[in-house]
């Protein structure tokens, strides 16, 4: 059976990206899936370091791209997470050195050896943004809760669509208390604007930092609701479409609990 | 016969033929000498020549008509003797009802009819009129030379009436746009809190100010006396 290759992109830069691409493959990867995740950021590379694989990197995408190396030597395999690899980017190249024809042979070749490649898009609508597109069967796209963000979702959906692939969305970094306060844009807000299928909402959530600066992938960290939104983001993309899309909600103290029960607050 | 008074019969010139003015209340035998008076005089212009017989505002002279043809024909070998052509002045306001009535009949179709939503980055360009049954999203653009429908939210940039059609309107179930322009006069925003309800935006009588107004409130066309084509 062929693998699916997905994109994950946003348009805007900083919304969680790459974040997402490693957590939805590493939960990808231990829910049993052969998953490599490909950063397709050539010249700022940043996968690997969150991933924590910075110092194993010898061959990278543009290396296969010109077929300098085989994918198993350019496939950085994890040591803690089975069946999960990391094709890095080139920090010395910039994005011109990859053609869309290129990348659609490369996706080719991995499909035969892999069950899901995740690529991490960069950000802009750019070159590098075709390269990451040119061989997705699926697309997600990432934003946040601002209307920067929702802007540059709205038009990458666009060139989504007009590339035949459909789109679907992460609502990432919601705050809950701000939504319930109406400082924030409620994810009902976002899909009325985007009206795509929502695979998963992401709190907030201070872990992911100190997963990304220690390396850790964030769906092994139990306590972390960002880590486990991610997990059943990636059940969903396994074909467990049944699990609801859980919507995070603040923290309920005392005086909430007995201020929703009298029902003070709307 | 005396030239003083009015003569029961004239004769003019018309192209190639002549136009015979005269009075079907004069006698018959009158008429015919008078025809036949000025006829020889121009015999050498009448062989086939063409006749009107023009009786003025009397109708139901068809024998006379026929009468006087067939003498002219016989002595002086016209061509062939007509009526004249029916005047053009009369019946003209009852062409121009059956016009209106047919106005939906006979259109060209100016229109650009979408369905869907159009996105942050799309800009959509018609000919004349759009109508969008579907949202339009912050960032997109609407540029038409005629009116703008959105049977939806409308978020992004409208431009009506390009470049100078001030008649143009704006219409939307949900008028939010970030910036109309309609003709040459363009506006950011709204100054009025939003409210729900079906709104469209036109130009003053001044043509230099945009207004926006409830549609179903102000129902700016039901006084049109017929519907009319735009």
């Amino acid at each position: 059976m062929e693998g699916r290759t997905i994109v994950i992109t946003s348009g805007k830069g900083g919304v969680g990206k790459t974040t997402a691409t490693a957590s939805i493959g590493a939960a990808l990867a231990l829910e049993g899936n052969r998953v490599v995740v490909i950063d397709m950021d050539i010249g700022l590379r940043n996968l690997d370091v969150v991933l924590g694989l910075e110092n194993r990197i010898v061959f990278n995408i543009v290396d296969l791209a010109y077929q300098r190396c085989k994918v198993k030597q350019a496939a950085i395999r994890d040591r803690r997470i089975e069946n999960f690899f990391l094709i890095p980017a080139s920090q010395s190249d910039n994005k011109d050195v990859l053609t869309t024809v290129s990348v659609e042979r490369v996706s080719k070749l991995l499909k035969k050896e892999f069950d899901f490649i995740i690529i991490d898009s960069p950000a802009g609508i750019e070159r590098g943004f075709e390269n990451s597109i040119a061989a997705a069967d699926e697309a997600i796209v990432v934003c946040t809760p601002d209307v920067s963000s929702i802007r540059d979702a709205d038009r990458v959906i666009g060139l989504l669509y007009a590339r035949s692939v459909t789109p679907k969305i992460i609502v990432n970094r919601i705050v809950p208390q701000m939504v319930a306060n109406g400082d924030m844009l409620s994810h009902e807000d976002i899909l009325d604007v985007l009206s795509v299928e929502l695979v998963g909402l992401v709190p907030m959530d201070e872990q992911v930092v100190v997963s990304t600066n220690t390396g850790m992938p964030l769906v092994m960290q139990n306590t972390s609701p960002a880590g486990m939104a991610f997990r059943r983001i990636a059940k969903r993309l396994n074909g467990e479409t049944d699990i609801p899309v859980k919507v995070p909600e603040c923290k309920t103290g005392m005086w909430n609990m007995i201020s929703k029960k009298f029902s003070f607050k709307k | 016969m005396g030239q003083g008074e009015t003569a029961a019969v004239k004769l003019k010139g018309v192209g190639d033929g002549f136009w015979v003015t005269l009075d079907p209340d004069a006698p018959e035998d009158d008429l015919i000498a008078e025809l036949n008076r000025l006829f020889k005089r121009l015999r050498h212009l009448t062989i086939n020549a063409k006749v009107v017989i023009d009786t003025g505002d009397e109708k139901n002279c068809e024998a006379l008509i026929e009468k006087l043809g067939s003498h002219l024909k016989c002595n002086f070998g016209i061509g062939n003797v007509t009526q004249p052509p029916p005047k053009k002045s009369v019946p003209r306001e009852r062409i121009r009802q059956r016009d209106a009535s047919r106005a939906w009949t006979n259109y060209s179709n100016n229109v650009l009819m979408l369905r869907g939503r159009v996105r942050s980055g799309q800009k959509i360009e018609a000919r004349k009129h759009i109508i969008i049954t579907g949202d339009v999203n912050p960032g997109a653009e609407i540029y038409a030379r005629g009116d703008i429908y959105v049977i939806g939210k409308l978020l992004g940039q409208v431009r009506a009436g390009q470049p100078d059609n001030a008649a143009a309107i704006v219409f939307s179930l949900d008028f939010r746009p970030s910036q109309i322009q309609i003709a040459d006069v363009l506006t950011t925003g709204l100054d009025k809190p939003h409210e729900n309800g079906a709104e469209y935006a036109f130009l003053d009588q001044n043509k230099n100010r945009i207004l926006v107004q409830n549609y179903l409130k102000t129902n700016p066309f039901a006084s049109l006396p017929w519907p009319e084509v735009i």
